[in-house]
């Protein structure tokens, strides 16, 4: 053999070798799994998003707990994602059939994408079964029908809620006791600044107008508010639908999949030119902040007030800012009765189990649900800025003391006063339009608020009527 | 004889030899291009949406038909055309100004530094560069606003506003972008024999002359090269404009990468996304006929 073919036929067993050890390295690490004496779960969750996070920052106690009580090792690791690309993450493992994630946070309105592939575990036989689960009592009924059923009415749990979340409203209280600003306020104005959380309970949409048009100062670069225009994944929707539900809108009938005639509404329309109004008490870039920049403009000082989720509230109130912000209710349309009516919109998320999980992996899944529902856990979620969902955490005595927006989390937690958007599998497609078309509004680029009702409502009734949602056909755009 | 049969005994071994060594890139090419296109190319004639439960439905032309139909795809189109006749046209003048430049300076102290420098935006990666004018660009929080509004008391809304948000883009693109022309018409000003410039200096030829009758012959492959190259890259461009402002604001920034992406990864709609891709790699085959049509035209005029 000459030397030229010792060379090649050497180059080509390392060239097989080298394919052969990546592809070995990128092995599905589930195949590693149980083959130790330590378990290993993984846990795909909401990358920067705390409560996400603190499922496995507490997972050392679980594996305490699981030593004790059932006698095995185990050990979790956490993958993320941002909220705009988790589902892709998820799904892309789900479709291989691949136990890669065994426990997922997905969000309330993914369960049923997860679901119909049949993706994720049907949870009620396990909860029926399970001593623990069974005796949950939930805080609220919205609990249960936003983060655990799909469809939607039904009675097929296929999640269990990891944390609540509400849209709520930050706003600086060193501003509103300051003697100066109030005696302005109320010389502009003709009453007082709210003060407390009870005042801001009886705050309208047109005081709250009046409030933001008041602090906004843009030769200080002060302005008075901050909300989510995002384009990107839900953040103008999550906070465009207050603005629909407070003013007794809705956004399409669960029941019938309809939403013609339902979105598109003259009521919806003014909703809509509501919030995009508020563009004006905002800072230049509001018009592409997502929850990121929101949380940026108020740490930084830049804003009086600001929409944002109450699961962010470890990062709305760092250090130096801890004596300066209440946590209230977000403003709300007032009625004939001098009431104020609102309705914000459902955050947090649900887990849901992953259905390829062999054995040992479903049985230490549910065991670490088991766990996550006790009265213990759940408490010590909530120190750690987590917002729980059961009942005994939420209703234990100095709850409300122990995170400053755990007050309105509970206020707002009800199915009168929060509300989530659709659970379809198609909810990615209904979200993606409308989000196009509703920040193309708020950017100017189309000025008709009804008009772009009337598109979205089309579109979507599009979606579900070809996904046989709804038998009314949309009508030509 | 035997040296002829010598001959062809080594041409065979050389054969096998190089079969040997090339086998493996075809395997891979086969393995990670060939299948996965043609599964595109099928899956294109079927309705397939990844979350639902049913699985492929064969629909004929109907993904086409829909793509075709709707007015947010020519939009993207329209944008896209936009930013790559625009994007790459600026890049090509300045790349080709700055190569001149750097080639008739070979003898500056610090040229390969400044080179160097130059070649930087071209080697990062393009995700950070969105990020990192994402933050510069911030009416709010930006560097950028706050020397303007502290020297000219003015500040610019950049991606808030549809038409600032389109320039910015562009713009990044044009400052990342515009090195690689810089190499290639440095290439390309390296492949010219330098005996025959030398025999123009001698001649004393006017540059215009120069150019036209020893630089540009020599050069254009590689030039040509570059600008296709660009093209075909400006085309596929969504790193950038996904992490600056995601297609927004409403749609002012959403090309084709970005509803590609919209429609394959936020709507899950394979099929519809498998038929727009096709649409999208014909016309990249399409900017490379033209580029390659145009050369060897000029080839078949100069031969």
């Amino acid at each position: 053999m000459n030397k030229t073919k010792i060379l090649s036929i050497t180059l080509i067993f390392l060239l097989m070798f080298s394919v052969v050890v990546m592809a070995g390295g990128n092995k599905d690490s589930s195949d590693m799994k149980g083959s130790s004496d330590k378990i290993e779960m993984s846990i795909l969750g909401i990358g920067g998003w705390l409560p996400s996070s603190l499922a496995v920052d507490m997972s050392g106690l679980f594996a305490k707990y699981a030593k004790e009580n059932y006698g095995y090792d185990v050990e979790f690791s956490f993958q993320e994602s941002p909220f705009s690309s988790l589902f892709q993450k998820a799904a892309t493992s789900l479709a291989t059939k691949s136990q890669e994630y065994n426990i997922i946070i997905s969000d309330s309105q993914w369960l049923g994408a997860f679901a119909e592939p049949g993706w994720i575990v049907q949870l009620n036989d396990i909860i029926a079964e399970s001593p623990v689960l069974s005796e949950v009592k939930w805080f609220d009924p919205i609990v249960k029908s936003a983060y655990m059923t799909y469809p939607d009415g039904s009675n097929s749990l296929y999640g269990l809620a990891q944390e609540a979340d509400v849209l709520v409203l930050y706003v600086r209280k060193d501003m509103l006791e300051d003697p100066a600003e109030r005696a302005s306020f109320k010389g502009q104005y003709g009453y007082d600044l709210p003060l407390t959380f009870e005042d801001f309970i009886d705050i309208s949409y047109d005081e709250y107008e009046q409030m933001i048009d008041y602090f906004t100062r843009p030769a200080d670069d002060f302005y008075g508010t901050a909300i989510q225009f995002s384009k990107e994944y839900d953040f103008m929707t999550g906070s465009l639908y207050p603005f629909f539900w407070s003013t007794g809108g809705e956004i399409w009938d669960s029941k019938t999949g309809n939403v013609e005639g339902i979105l598109n509404t003259e009521q919806n329309a003014r909703g809509l030119e509501k919030m995009v109004s508020y563009l004006k008490y905002a800072p230049p870039g509001d018009i592409n902040y997502g929850i990121g920049n929101v949380v940026e403009a108020f740490t930084q000082g830049k804003v009086f007030s600001a929409f944002q989720w109450a699961a962010m509230g470890a990062a709305m109130i760092p250090d130096n800012m801890k004596d300066k912000v209440m946590i209230v209710p977000p403003p709300g349309k007032r009625m004939a009765d001098g009431t104020v009516k609102r309705v914000t919109s459902l955050g947090g998320q649900p887990w849901v189990i992953n259905k390829f999980n062999d054995d040992v992996h479903m049985k230490i899944a549910i065991q670490f649900m088991e766990w996550w529902y006790t009265k213990d856990t759940q408490l010590e979620f909530a120190r750690r800025g987590g917002n729980p969902v059961n009942a005994a955490a939420l209703n234990s005595p100095g709850f409300e003391d122990i995170q400053p927006w755990f007050k309105v989390l509970k206020y707002m937690l009800t199915e009168e006063r929060a509300r989530d958007f659709w659970h379809e599998p198609t909810y990615a497609e209904m979200l993606s339009f409308q989000q196009e078309e509703f920040t193309s509004f708020a950017s100017g680029n189309s000025t008709d608020a009804m008009a772009t009702l009337n598109s979205v409502a089309a579109e979507q009734q599009r979606i579900l009527y070809e996904a046989g949602r709804t038998k009314t056909p949309p009508t030509a755009k | 004889m035997k040296s002829l049969n010598r001959a062809n005994v080594l041409t065979r071994n050389t054969d096998w030899f190089a079969y040997r060594f090339i086998t493996p890139v075809i395997l891979f090419f086969i393995v990670w291009n060939v299948i996965p296109v043609f599964w595109m190319v099928g899956l294109g004639f079927y309705k397939y949406v990844m979350i639902s439960a049913h699985g492929p439905v064969f629909v004929g032309l109907k993904n086409y038909i829909n793509i075709l139909n709707d007015v947010r795809i020519w939009n993207a189109f329209s944008k896209t055309f936009t930013f790559v006749v625009v994007g790459v046209f600026v890049e090509t003048c300045l790349g080709i100004f700055l190569g001149f430049l750097f080639w008739g300076s070979r003898n500056m102290p610090g040229r390969r530094f400044a080179l160097t420098l130059l070649f930087a935006p071209m080697v990062l990666t393009p995700v950070a560069s969105g990020l990192f004018f994402r933050l510069i660009l911030d009416p709010t929080f930006g560097i950028l606003n706050h020397i303007l509004n502290t020297l000219f008391n003015i500040q610019i809304n950049f991606l808030g506003k549809g038409f600032n948000a389109f320039a910015s883009i562009l713009l990044v693109d044009i400052w990342m972008w515009t090195p690689f022309l810089i190499m290639m018409t440095l290439a390309a000003l390296g492949s010219v024999p330098s005996a025959e410039l030398e025999a123009a200096d001698i001649d004393r030829l006017p540059f215009i002359s120069k150019f036209r009758y020893i630089i540009w012959p020599h050069g254009k492959f590689i030039l040509i090269l570059g600008i296709l190259l660009r093209t075909i890259e400006s085309f596929k461009s969504m790193d950038v404009v996904f992490t600056m402002t995601f297609g927004g604001p409403g749609n002012a920034t959403e090309l084709l990468g970005i509803a590609l992406y919209r429609k394959a990864f936020e709507s899950f709609k394979m099929g519809e996304s498998s038929a727009l891709s096709i649409i999208a790699l014909l016309v990249a085959i399409g900017f490379t006929a033209i580029f390659l049509e145009i050369l060897n035209k000029r080839k078949k005029v100069e031969g």
